[in-house]
């Protein structure tokens, strides 16, 4: 609603402004070519309609696609005040003096865009200090010069009265002025085309490309500046004298030579105001462009052919791991707002999907970065489910190697167990009732001792064996179910628990297992680190999930990513379609909770 | 006879001491890895070492490469290497060293006091010593193709079997009940059916034999 509102102000602003500016032209035209006493050729005519109506469209077209960059603005002003300078050619008193005030004034316009381009700010001290510079001569300086009767009669021959301001006849030190405003001019120029290049050369591929236009121009101005001062050395002239002749003989050269410069300026504005636009029809490629499924990692270069911007890169959002991953699913961190990347959000029905992250000049035109998100929306969100899918097939490999790792790790150590234990204590049972065996005939007392030695031997190594096998699978679980299973682990916990089984029937034999393992390693790590006080174990069903909460009251801290324990836990739990989670935050104890799917 | 037992086990290094010293064995020491039964030969120089296998850390082969070490430099020590599987492999790998005073047995044999000691004191005398297991893994492998051992009779093979073990003519004569001519008869037999150069060492016999069986 006011998008649209602000979209049809903008449009009413263009038509007017536009109407407005083509009569004002055209008046200006008419002023210039109907003045009987000092002819216009149609070259000037040409040069100030040109240089004005160009400033004004292109600004037209900056503000209408950039309301929040100045340029545009000033792009107008800026063209506004060229047809204003040209009144200067009326014969009418007043209207001569208003032009003749103002007729250096557009410079300074020129010189605020070329310092803000493209953004529309006046960032630096120093591209503050030479727009101050810029303002000085064409417009202080110009005044001044008119105060000291700049405007002589004698030269400006059937110029009408000065009706403003002239407070004395200094004609001498009125050329003086006027040669200082050429060299500030002159210089503010040269030091504004180094600001640019300056630019440039920091700039990304991005705003390269925009300036690229402008520089070019610039480059060219200067080269003509240098021209033209080279040919005064040459001449063997003194700087000074050759100046006043030339301004004396051909008043009105070096203005044509200016005005064919900055209209170029306005040129190479359009220029690179149009490679925006350019970009702007990219989007529709674009959307050409996606209409076929792109391949995996070729929307990134559609994208970055859209924005003009080679080092466009893309990072999907998964929302259930919280992290950005990219087309092949490995994991990659945003950038930070420094070292000239951005990053641009794209959502879709109100879902995150993925950031773009380019080119920080690419932030001056919000709105074409927004319009290829948008086009390419539907693209990135089926991408986004590809790398959402990918980076889930890694994790279950991943996932998968684990659990293959814990069983064979599993499986060693229940040999080692074997081997250490059970075996070498049945071997010394072997050896012991061979010992009786041998004392049999000759001592049966000494016999009868280690046949009892080797039965109490037994004893043991069977309890070993006993202990063994529940550490392989809990017999009591298979037997009598998971609270009796849970209340025989929570006897042998040293912190006291307790326990909440609510279960009407029987859960899954895997859900069962993967619980009491759960909730064996929960108790485990709490006894081993925690430092708690309490613990309570829950066990519910809702909903067709199984739900087991371990909580204790200990120190917190705990982390799913670190120790195998609770890895291999959620590898468990996740394996069965379910979903692990841990809530450690440090001093306020721990939650650890799956969730189980038991259909 | 004074003996050194080499076993992480505890369980087990007691049981065997009192076995051996009831057999009238001196167990003059024990170690429960590989570096402190060198330290232990090293300060006791006794006539045998029986080494387990699996021992810290690794738990998989130290006791083969200790009794290597210990063969290295005391060349007339008895070593008697115990394991707890039948891994002809390991038994191989041992006696092809050479067979003088070494023996290969599994930890069940223990049991039986006269087996135990009469493997330890052949061992200490300079004999070798292969657990009839082992022998009987060697020969019962199976290879396709023409296999020579398909052509020995069930008594030739016995023979073979008592010949892999490390036992002498007269040895195999005793277990038979036969005469020794005839055991003698029998080698000659074998050692041509199976290809193998005739010798009258007893401990290049067990040699050829056993290279000849893990090699089919």
């Amino acid at each position: 609603m006011t998008r649209t509102l602000f979209r049809n102000i903008s449009i009413i602003r263009s038509i007017l402004l536009s109407t407005a500016a083509l009569a004002a032209g055209v008046a200006v035209a008419r002023v210039m070519l109907t003045n009987s006493v000092r002819h216009a050729t149609w070259v000037e005519v040409a040069l100030v309609l040109a240089l004005g109506w160009s400033f004004i469209a292109s600004g037209l077209i900056a503000w209408r696609y950039r309301p929040e960059n100045r340029i545009g603005p000033v792009m107008i002003l800026t063209g506004v005040l060229r047809f204003v300078g040209a009144l200067r050619w009326s014969q009418d008193p007043f209207l001569f003096t208003v032009g003749h005030t103002l007729e250096a004034a557009y410079l300074a316009g020129v010189a605020f865009i070329l310092l803000a381009f493209p953004s529309g700010r006046l960032e630096s001290t120093s591209g503050r200090w030479l727009f101050a510079a810029a303002v000085f001569p064409s417009v202080v300086l110009n005044v001044t010069w008119l105060a000291l009767g700049g405007h002589d009669p004698q030269v400006c021959v059937g110029c009408p009265r000065n009706v403003l301001i002239e407070l004395t006849q200094l004609p001498a030190i009125a050329y003086a002025v006027e040669i200082v405003q050429y060299i500030l001019g002159a210089l503010v120029a040269v030091f504004s085309f180094a600001v640019l290049l300056r630019r440039w050369r920091a700039a990304g591929p991005r705003l390269r490309f925009v300036i690229a236009p402008v520089l070019w121009v610039g480059a060219g101005a200067f080269g003509v500046f240098l021209l033209w001062l080279t040919n005064l050395f040459r001449a063997g002239v003194p700087l000074g004298a050759h100046l006043i002749h030339l301004l004396l003989r051909h008043g009105s050269a070096p203005d044509l030579l200016l005005d064919v410069v900055v209209a170029l300026v306005a040129f190479a504005f359009l220029l690179g105001l149009l490679r925006t636009r350019l970009a702007h029809s990219a989007v529709a490629d674009l959307v050409i462009e996606l209409g076929t499924t792109p391949a995996p990692g070729e929307l990134r270069a559609a994208l970055g052919r859209a924005l003009r911007d080679p080092s466009l890169e893309v990072a999907y959002w998964l929302a259930d791991a919280g992290r950005y991953v990219d087309s092949r699913g490995q994991p990659v961190r945003l950038p930070d707002q420094k070292d000239g990347r951005s990053v641009t959000l794209v959502q879709r029905d109100g879902r995150m999907i993925a950031a773009l992250v380019h080119d920080s000049a690419l932030d001056e035109d919000q709105q074409l970065i927004e319009s290829v998100g948008a086009a390419a929306a539907l693209a990135l969100e089926n991408e986004q489910l590809q790398a959402e899918l990918r980076a889930r097939l890694d994790e279950l490999a991943a996932s998968r190697a684990r659990i293959v790792e814990a069983a064979q790790a599993e499986r060693q150590r229940i040999e080692r167990d074997l081997h250490d234990g059970t075996q070498q204590r049945l071997v010394s049972l072997a050896m012991t009732l061979g010992l009786a065996e041998a004392k049999f005939a000759a001592d049966p007392g000494a016999a009868q001792a280690y046949v009892r030695e080797a039965r109490s031997g037994l004893s043991e190594a069977l309890q070993e064996l006993r202990e063994l096998s529940r550490g392989i699978h809990p017999a009591i679980l298979t037997e009598r179910g998971l609270r009796e299973a849970l209340g025989e682990l929570i006897d042998r916990t040293r912190v006291p628990v307790a326990l909440d089984v609510s279960l009407s029937e029987r859960l899954p034999e895997r859900v069962e297992t993967a619980a009491y393992y759960l909730v064996s390693e929960a108790l485990t790590n709490i006894t081993k680190y925690a430092e708690a006080t309490s613990v309570s174990v829950r066990v519910a069903r809702i909903n067709g999930r199984a739900l087991i909460q371990v909580r204790d009251d200990g120190k917190g801290g705990a982390e799913l990513s670190r120790g195998t324990g609770l890895r291999g836990l959620r590898d468990r739990v996740e394996a069965l379609g379910g979903r692990l989670t841990l809530a450690s935050p440090p001093g306020q104890g721990t939650v650890l909770k799956a969730e189980i799917p038991c259909e | 006879m004074r003996v050194v037992i080499a076993d992480d086990s505890v369980i087990l290094r007691e049981g065997l001491t009192r076995l051996l010293t009831e057999a009238g064995f001196e167990v003059i020491g024990q170690a429960a890895d590989a570096v402190e039964l060198l330290a232990q030969v090293d300060a006791h120089h006794p006539d045998v070492a029986i080494i387990d296998i699996r021992m810290p850390p690794t738990h998989t082969d130290e006791g083969l490469r200790a009794a290597r070490e210990l063969r290295a430099r005391y060349p007339r020590l008895g070593l008697l290497v115990l394991s707890q599987h039948v891994r002809a492999g390991y038994a191989v790998e041992l006696l092809s060293h050479g067979t003088q005073g070494i023996g290969y047995l599994l930890k069940d044999r223990v049991s039986d006091l006269t087996e135990l000691a009469d493997a330890v004191r052949r061992v200490g005398e300079g004999g070798s010593v292969l657990d009839p297991s082992v022998v009987a893994q060697l020969v019962k492998r199976r290879r396709p193709g023409e296999d020579p051992v398909e052509d020995l009779t069930d008594r030739e093979i016995e023979v073979l079997g008592l010949m892999a073990e490390g036992r002498s003519n007269k040895a195999i004569a005793d277990r038979l009940f036969v005469t020794e001519h005839t055991v003698e008869k029998h080698v000659q037999n074998i050692l041509a059916k199976l290809h193998i150069p005739a010798t009258a060492d007893d401990h290049r016999r067990v040699l050829a034999v056993l290279t000849f069986l893990n090699s089919r």
